[in-house]
């Protein structure tokens, strides 16, 4: 794996956080959602992860993480499903 | 008969997802002489424009850019001269008429974009001192706003506006416009 990868991606969290103290309060769900999709982008890339479910997830991601700037209440409802998704796919479901 | 300019302005949309394409160093002339012809305070002109097309200067620029979404093949970064615009327009053109300036000048990009088939991103989420840092910006220079400029690989909906009637009144405040 090109460590350089990683680096932009501290690089761009980084500047994201120091953006989030004067940006838009959604901005900062968006951002941590965008860091997501650029993690999971590398990890790809270098076969690191390969888990059908957190594609399918990151897919639910990517879909409707740009309605945080159009529908906000479309952006939090895409967060709750994903964390059902992530508590289901962990298997802490104890319902 | 083409668009009216009213067409073009309520078909351009903000675009976040664009196809590998390049634009032609012509035709980001082109939108850069759209941008000249907009007005400003004082005609002071306070603006540069730096148009980044070299794909490892857009990986730079892209890191330290979180707002700069969907990997355009360009971008155009909108600088003012402050010094500039305060030695012409004091303490009034450096702090407010230079944001509008290069406002009206960014609009001037995007619409003529629009007409032209490219699509565009108006992004002010960049860590201003790393873009400065990577560009080579001297001190006096502000990087302002950047645009993303490509071809949309997007679907785009009609974004939901405020009607002309609820954002209008005649000769005063709260007066109802009831056309």
């Amino acid at each position: 794996m090109d460590e350089k990868e990683i680096i932009k991606l501290f690089a761009y969290m980084i500047t994201s956080a120091r953006g989030c103290v004067d940006e838009p309060k959604i901005y900062g769900p968006f951002r941590l959602v965008d860091s997501i999709s650029k993690l999971y982008g590398i990890l790809e890339k270098n076969n690191l992860i390969g888990n059908e479910e957190v594609s399918k997830i990151i897919e639910k991601i990517e879909d409707k993480k740009y309605s945080c700037m159009t529908d906000e209440k479309e952006f939090v409802t895409m967060l709750d499903n994903v964390i059902d998704d992530f508590v289901a796919l962990l298997n802490f479901n104890k319902k | 008969m083409g668009d009216s300019i009213l067409d073009v302005i309520k078909k351009r949309r903000s675009i976040r997802k664009y196809k590998k394409e390049n634009v032609s160093k012509n035709i980001l002339l082109q939108l850069i002489e759209a941008a000249i012809w907009a007005p400003s305070g004082s005609n002071v002109q306070p603006w540069y424009f730096i148009i980044v097309d070299d794909a490892n200067t857009i990986e730079q620029v892209y890191v330290f850019s979180p707002g700069l979404l969907g990997k355009p093949p360009s971008v155009i970064l909108i600088c003012s001269d402050r010094k500039k615009a305060f030695e012409t327009a004091g303490t009034l053109g450096r702090d407010e008429l230079c944001v509008m300036d290069i406002s009206m000048a960014a609009q001037n990009i995007m619409l003529l974009a629009e007409e032209i088939g490219l699509s565009t991103c108006p992004v002010k989420s960049f860590n201003k001192r790393a873009i400065s840092t990577i560009l080579n910006l001297p001190d006096y220079v502000s990087a302002d706003l950047i645009i993303s400029v490509g071809y949309s690989d997007e679907m785009t909906s009609t974004p939901k506006r405020r009607s002309v009637k609820e954002v209008t009144f005649f000769n005063t405040w709260g007066a109802e416009f009831n056309g």
